[in-house]
This record gives C-alpha cells, structure tokens and sequence, in this order.
C-alpha cells in the first residue's frame, strides 16, 4: 500500500514538481494567515456588536454630522413625502473636516425617501445663517452646535 | 439588523437557488440529485446572474419594481428554463441516490472553509456602511429603486456614478423588499451569500475534474487575501463583478476543452450579468472573449461561430442599459482622455502599468494568488496542455492591461494604490477570483500531463 502511494505522488518532470512547490507554497501559506484572517474577522465583529445602535446605523456619518440627533431629528420631523434642502454655513460650533463638503450628500442617502429640492420648505440648517432662509423660518429642532431644522414657507 | 431581515434574506436567497436551478436544467440538465448538489453553488450564481439581468432590462423598460415583480421575474425564468430544457431532452432524474466520496483532503478544506464563511458571515452581520462609495451612490440607488419603484430620475441622474449599470442597486433594493425594511446593516450579508455561492460554484465545477489537493488551497488562498478579509462584504459592486467574471473565465476554459454548449451559455449569463454589475465588466469580458479566439485559432470554423455568438449575445443584454443612457442623455462613461488623448498622456503609460502589475501582485492586497497562476500555467505548459496555459496566460496579460489601460485613460487618477484616489486595487480583484478559478484545473493539467486531455 505504501509502495502504491508512493508510486501514485512520486514526482515526474519538472511540470509535477512545479505543482508540488506550488501546493505547498500555498497551504503553507494558508496555514499562517488564516489563523490570522480568523482573527481579523472574530475583531471586526467584536468591534460591530459593541457599537450602539445610532453609531452602527449612521457609520460613515458619524464623521460629518457631528450631532448624531440631527439626522434622526429629521427624519422624525420631515414626511418621508416631503422635499427638504440642506444649508451649509461655517458658523458651526464644532465639525469636522468633512461636514461641509459632504454632509448634503450623506443626508440625501440617509433621509431617503425624502428627496433634496432646491426650493423645499423644510430646510436642514448645518451651521448656517439663519436670516438668509428668511423672516419665516420656524426652527422645529436645534441644537447647541448650530443645526437646525425647520420650515420656511 | 434583525433576525427578521437575515430570514428574509434566507428566503430572498433560497429563492435566487431554486430559480438558478431552473436555468441550470435548461441549459444542461443534471443526471442525478447529487449532482444537483454539487452544482448548487453553480445554479445560485446562475440565479443571480439570470434575475439580476432580467431586472435591469425590466427597471430600463419602465416596469415598476416591487416584491411581487422580483417573484414575477423569478418565476418566468424558471418556467421558460424548465420549457427550454424540456425541449432540449432534459429530464429529471430518478430516486437513485448519487454515491459521492468524500476524501479527507476534501473533508479538512471543507471544515475550514465552513468555520471561516461563518467568521465572515459574523463580521458582517453588525457592520456599519462606511465607505464612501457605498453611501454616496451604491445604496442610494438601491433605496431610490426601492421607495419609488424604478430608476427615479432625480437619483439616477444626480447621484455619483450615473452610467454605472443598475444590477447592484437592483438586488441591494430586492434584499430591501425581502427583509421589509432598508436596512442597510443587515444588506451586508447578501454580499456574504455571493461571495460563498461563488466558492461553491467554483467547487461544484471542478471537484469532480480536479483532485482536493490541488482545488482547496488556491480557493482557501482567496479566501484569506487581506483584500477578500477586509472588503469581500461592501455593499458595492466590485466583489459581485470579480464573482461573474471569474466565473465566466471558468466556463470558457472549460468550454475550450470539453466543447459543451451550456457551459457557453453560462458564460453568456455571467458576462452579461458583469457588464450589468459595471462598465469595467465590458474590458473584462473582451479580455475573456480576446484570449478564447486566440487559443482556439487553430480551430477557427469549428470554435469561433459559437464563442462569437456568445460573446455577442451577452453584449446584446446590456444594449438596453446603454440605450437608455442615451436616451437620458447622461454620460455613457467613456474614457476620460478621450479616444487618442492616450497618445497625449503617453507618460502614464509605463507609470499604470507599474501600478497595474505591483497591485496585482501586491502580497498585501492578493497575497501570491498572482504568482500562483503563473506558476500553474507554466506548470500546465510544461505539460503539453497548451491551450488551457495559453487561454489562462491571455487572460492574465489582456486584464494588466486593461487596468493599466484605466489608470492611462482617466488622467485624473493619480498613480497610486489608495483606493480613495484610485480604483487599480479594485479592479485587479477581478484577476485574482478569476486565477483562482484557474488555477486548480492548470496545476491538475501539470500533475497529469500531455494524456490527460489538457485542463482535465
């Protein structure tokens, strides 16, 4: 029997030993990393399940809103079947660096199904001057950051 | 990121299985339930391949998308494959049970492959959507269909990306609709069926042609590159694009050497199903369909009429996508430079294929998948099995340069691996699935030798 297996896997030519460096190359290789790869993904699940459920449902968010409030304020506040338009103005309290470059389009993505319009009544204030929207803009909503929501008819 | 989710995701997932198994006895039938079985994995990916095309063309036509349309759609395709394979002689198979071996090797990779689809499936199943591309246009398109029923003008035409094809968007809406709610957390996990469904395709295709020794490692290799362990779950469509052309790649190498016309037709569905996931599939395909005609030169009348019709039908799919571009007016997303502005940038051209090539065989990105595939089709050369190494070797020198070809093209892209800047490590994903269904059946052409009738 061990003739026989040693006939069936005895290396001819140079083609089978390139097969042979070649698979044991790679389960060495798959030996090492995927102990680690097992590693990695047991991590990023510990890391998913101990977030709170606001920081894993605004994810990539939570470096441009900088009041996880806000987004849910909106959508609370706003029908799903009314436009709103998004303002931004530099006199937030605090922000990072993304909150003004990107902050309108991570709205559009999180408050769908409403839809961003240029002339919509309900108006999401980030950091903006609140006199430009008008004499009557009502803030429903704000915070100490400077975000508001609210409409101006 | 419920429980009620996951089951609707099972189901929405049983449901891409038992169409795919509809499409699979129309093209080939199968000769008994265990190989039925073996090629579940295949019959899923040709489910998601066959709906998820059928849905762009219905979302370009103006049908209105609901749960009740992706059930109408699923349906009709499996009512039309089972016609077609009736009319084709197919026949389901009796009670006899199919005696398969399972070897130890076999047994070992499986179990590790087991434990490892479940830490992926854990990792997956809380994540946050991060990445910018997903938030920003991905899942924005996905929930537009979803909420309104189609490809909403205001969307499709506003958000990033708006040649992009829809067949991402369509299956992360038709997830939504199964689980009830848009759940984006919970999305993740249909990107984890795909994945594994592609393994198991992989698996069910060769396990049979191929010795355990020399199929699971190259796969479990994949399995654990940095890349697949950090990014194979985004809600994006680069994965889904790697899983259709890999697979597509698979079945011409087959088709190269056993000559059966289903395994043409699954080419036909995965390559439209590419083309459908993102313009890149369309270099893709042409790599794949540009290696085939070359390999098969020195049978021009007997291979070519069939590769050309295939390749042909498969690029008449996506028309409908490109029509109504046009017909919106929007960008069709050409080159960047322009059709001879590659002559103006002609200082890139070394630059990009150095990103191109470093990315592909980055050990930190893809691990030695690349070199492995070298490896194996100088091994199968040495063999004597000349057409299989000469297809593989084509297809890996058409796909470097066709990503270098990107980074040449789009001027605007720096020369860098930083995904944020530049797209190069993305696209090489591509070559890495489709080595990895390659290489298995070269190492086993090298092990056997010139009797063994090339890549079996």
């Amino acid at each position: 029997m061990i003739a026989a297996a040693r006939e069936r896997f005895r290396v001819r030519g140079p083609s089978q030993a390139i097969v042979v460096i070649a698979v044991l190359a790679t389960c060495v290789l798959v030996g090492v990393r995927y102990v680690k790869a097992l590693s990695q993904l047991n991590d990023t699940a510990s890391r998913n399940s101990a977030l709170s459920f606001e920081d894993r449902e605004i994810a990539g968010g939570n470096s441009i809103v900088v009041d996880q409030r806000a987004p849910y304020e909106a959508r609370a506040l706003i029908p799903p079947d009314s436009p709103y338009r998004v303002v931004v103005g530099s006199r937030l309290l605090d922000r990072t660096q993304l909150t003004e470059e990107f902050v309108t389009t991570w709205l559009t993505y999180f408050l769908m199904p409403r839809r961003p319009e240029p002339d919509a009544d309900w108006v999401i204030c980030y950091g903006c001057d609140s006199s430009t929207l008008g004499d009557h803009y009502e803030p429903v909503w704000q915070d100490r950051e400077g975000i508001s929501i609210g409409r101006s008819p | 990121m419920t429980a009620h989710s996951i089951a609707g995701l099972i189901a929405l997932n049983l449901f891409l299985l038992v169409v795919g198994a509809a499409v699979l006895f129309g093209l080939r039938g199968w000769e008994s339930w265990g190989e039925l079985i073996r090629l579940s994995g295949l019959a899923y990916m040709l489910g998601v391949a066959a709906t998820g095309v059928t849905l762009v063309i219905e979302l370009v036509a103006g049908l209105d998308f609901s749960l009740l349309s992706v059930l109408a759609t699923g349906l009709a395709l499996a009512v039309v494959s089972a016609l077609a394979g009736h009319a084709l002689g197919h026949s389901l198979p009796g009670r006899r049970s199919a005696r398969g071996r399972l070897s130890l090797t076999a047994a070992l990779f499986g179990a590790l492959m087991i434990v490892y689809s479940e830490a992926l499936f854990r990792s997956g199943r809380l994540a946050g959507l991060y990445e910018f591309d997903g938030w920003a246009f991905w899942v924005p398109k996905g929930k537009a269909i979803y909420f309104f029923g189609g490809l909403d003008r205001q969307f499709f035409e506003q958000l990033p990306g708006p040649s992009y094809p829809p067949l991402v968007p369509a299956f992360e809406a038709t997830a939504f609709s199964f689980m009830g709610s848009a759940d984006v957390v919970t999305l993740h996990l249909q990107f984890w069926f795909f994945f594994i469904g592609f393994v198991a395709a992989v698996i069910g295709l060769l396990s049979q042609r191929v010795p355990p020794i020399l199929l699971w490692p190259p796969i479990l290799l994949l399995a654990v590159a940095p890349q697949v362990v950090g990014h194979a779950l985004l809600e994006e469509g680069d994965f889904i694009l790697d899983e259709f052309f890999a697979l597509a790649a698979l079945l011409v190498g087959l088709w190269l050497v056993d000559h059966r016309p289903w395994q043409l037709a699954g080419m036909v569905l995965f390559s439209a199903a590419a083309m459908s996931s993102k313009r890149e599939g369309y270099l893709l395909v042409a790599c794949i369909g540009v290696a085939a005609l070359v390999a098969s030169s020195r049978q021009v009348r007997l291979m070519w009429p069939p590769l050309l019709l295939a390749i042909t039908t498969a690029v008449a799919l996506t028309l409908p996508w490109r029509v109504f571009l046009h017909v919106r007016h929007l960008s069709s997303g050409g080159a960047e430079a322009g059709g001879l502005g590659l002559f103006m940038h002609a200082d890139r051209a070394w630059p990009s294929l150095r990103l191109a090539t470093s990315a592909t065989f980055d050990y930190d990105i893809w691990l030695i998948v690349a070199p492995l595939m070298l490896l194996a089709i100088l091994g199968a050369a040495m063999a004597g099995a000349t057409r299989p190494a000469a297809y593989a070797s084509l297809v890996f020198a058409l796909a470097i340069s066709a990503f270098t070809w990107v980074t040449w093209a789009f001027p605007s892209l720096p020369i860098t691996k930083e995904a944020a800047l530049n797209p190069i490590v993305r696209l090489t994903g591509s070559l890495a699935f489709a080595s990895t269904a390659l290489i298995p059946p070269l190492l086993t052409s090298a092990w056997r030798g010139r009797g063994s009738g090339g890549i079996t």
